[in-house]
């Protein structure tokens, strides 16, 4: 992440190969330089706040936004207008338009027609899994049958790149759990690359191999789930000795409970660092990874002005990401 | 599947709405001329309708609702531009023909018949009326593929640029036509206006020039598709 490369030297192993990705909507930079490695057959969570620039990132890795600066390769080419690649790649929205006469087996037999490794079979079993009807009209489905009827065509399509943004909206509990349960069994079944793009951190913890943060348009965290949790503890004890073994660390936030101080630490807290902190008498737990998600925007705050910051893109991104 | 060809397909599978609303509405526009045509039988013989405008109209509708609803639907199913739109051109050539053809047969009814027993001309009506039957085809598929690429066109400006789009479209087409009316009321050039729209020949009024407009819409609709996000 040091040194940005060319265009030429996107890597074309790779699933989603980004560059330099921009995109500014009239007063705001929805994408700030954003360059990103998936790579195949692993599960990715695409996470940050609303208006952190996901949804613009997906759109425009399938063609369907434009980027003002950057490159994209998605299996080492450029998706602009080539349905040899997108029909490798299924983009479940959240806000996905269906045609006004459309029942939801219209929306299916679409989607059969264009995704080649279509399972038809696996599509009627979520049907009755999801209690959909078939020939109800997409008009009259409940905001809950609309997201059910994405997530239907994401898992159906077996698409080698499949991306869910936000796909849960009015899904109750019981039907998130299915969806999780189902794409974890198809997954496994069927290795393919998933990206999650979503709020429910805590519901999506284990199932993410890879964590993706953005920020204000730039990635704050890319780093695989482990790692990027071994990196970072909650420390706990009295305040003077928690801010001396803090002093030549990175701290995402601070809670005082009277004398007693806890704080979310990032930098050197692998094993080694962990037992500094036992022999200090600190207690040290574990970071829910919904907890340093939150802490880790929070610190970030506010970008710095676009123009002195060129220098300085993934800051955090580094110190989390690369502890071993 | 050939994706063209699967968006063509695509837009047929609910097809009581790409079929069925045309021919439904024909043949209300229809019964209702024929109710009008009975109860004041035996008055004017020859009498002439404008009724089968009404499935001209429903086309351009179909095409309109067909950019902005299921193009954004297809783009989300990975559909390209290119793909979106060789398939919907497609669908509209081909309704087109279909719809020609089936006007020629009603045609061809309509004569056999008298007019449907009342003198009624439905569908061979005026100018429109060609003794060639290939010429006959031809003026009535052109006014279609017109009007379905009139309504492609105009969804893709909708789309892509919205209410404001539409407004500077007006505005711009209000500014040419009035300076047209102007430039000709200065030349004193009316009569020659009038004598070109007298000269030219039926067919190309009604299948040539038309045919000229459907090219340039269709070419027009692509060329904003093409930077449009859905």
């Amino acid at each position: 992440m040091t040194t940005r490369p060319s265009p030429r030297d996107l890597e074309p192993w790779s699933v989603v190969s980004v560059r330099g990705l921009s995109r500014h909507y009239p007063g705001v930079a929805a994408l700030d330089g954003v360059d990103l490695e998936l790579s195949a057959n692993r599960i990715y969570g695409l996470l940050g706040r609303n208006g952190a620039g996901k949804t613009t990132l997906l759109q425009i890795l399938l063609g369907q936004r434009f980027a003002d600066a950057g490159e994209v390769r998605l299996f080492g080419r450029r998706p602009y207008e080539d349905d040899a690649t997108l029909q490798r790649v299924c983009l479940v929205r959240e806000s996905q338009t269906y045609p006004d006469h459309f029942a939801v087996r219209h929306v299916l037999k679409a989607a059969s027609m264009l995704y080649p490794f279509w399972d038809g079979d696996l599509a009627d079993q979520l049907l009755k899994d999801f209690d959909l009807p078939p020939r109800r009209s997409m008009k009259k489905l409940s905001r809950g049958m609309l997201s059910a009827v994405g997530v239907v065509v994401g898992l159906a399509s077996r698409a080698e790149l499949t991306l869910f943004d936000e796909p849960y909206l009015g899904l109750d509990a019981y039907a998130r759990q299915l969806f999780y349960d189902r794409l974890l069994a198809d997954f496994t079944e069927r290795p393919r690359t998933v990206v999650l793009s979503t709020h429910l951190i805590d519901e999506v913890a284990t199932l993410i191999e890879h964590v993706v943060l953005l920020h204000q348009g730039r990635v704050l965290i890319d780093s695989d789930t482990e790692s990027l949790l071994d990196s970072a503890a909650l420390v706990t004890g009295p305040e003077d000795v928690v801010e001396r073994f803090a002093a030549d660390r990175r701290v995402l936030h601070r809670d005082d409970l009277g004398r007693v101080r806890r704080a979310t630490v990032t930098g050197r807290m692998g094993r080694p660092g962990r037992a500094e902190a036992v022999a200090l008498g600190l207690a040290v737990e574990p970071v829910p990874l919904q907890q340093l998600v939150v802490r880790s925007t929070g610190a970030a705050g506010a970008a710095p002005p676009r123009a002195a910051s060129t220098d300085t893109p993934v800051e955090l991104g580094a110190s989390t990401g690369q502890q071993p | 599947m050939n994706r063209p060809l699967a968006v063509a397909r695509i837009q047929l599978v609910a097809w009581p709405t790409a079929i069925g609303w045309p021919l439904g509405i024909l043949a209300i526009a229809f019964a209702v001329n024929l109710l009008v045509f009975a109860a004041i039988a035996g008055e004017p013989a020859d009498a002439t309708t404008g009724g089968q405008a009404s499935i001209y109209v429903v086309f351009f509708v179909t095409y309109l609702q067909s950019v902005s609803q299921v193009f954004p639907f297809l783009s989300g199913l990975s559909v390209t531009r290119r793909a979106y739109f060789a398939g919907t051109a497609l669908l509209v050539l081909a309704q087109s023909v279909l719809f020609a053809l089936l006007l020629l047969l009603l045609l061809g009814v309509e004569i056999a018949s008298g007019g449907w027993g009342l003198g009624m001309d439905f569908f061979g009506i005026g100018y429109l009326r060609q003794e060639n039957v290939v010429l006959q085809l031809a003026v009535y598929t052109v006014p279609f593929l017109a009007m379905g690429f009139l309504g492609m066109f105009l969804g893709v400006v909708f789309r892509r640029w919205g209410t404001n789009g539409m407004f500077a479209l007006a505005l711009l087409v209000l500014a040419v036509l009035g300076a047209v009316v102007a430039l000709v009321t200065w030349r004193q050039a009316w009569p020659t206006v009038g004598r070109w729209f007298v000269d030219t020949p039926p067919l190309a009024m009604v299948a040539g020039w038309p045919l000229v407009l459907a090219v340039l819409l269709a070419a027009l609709a692509y060329l904003g598709l093409r930077r449009t996000e859905p």
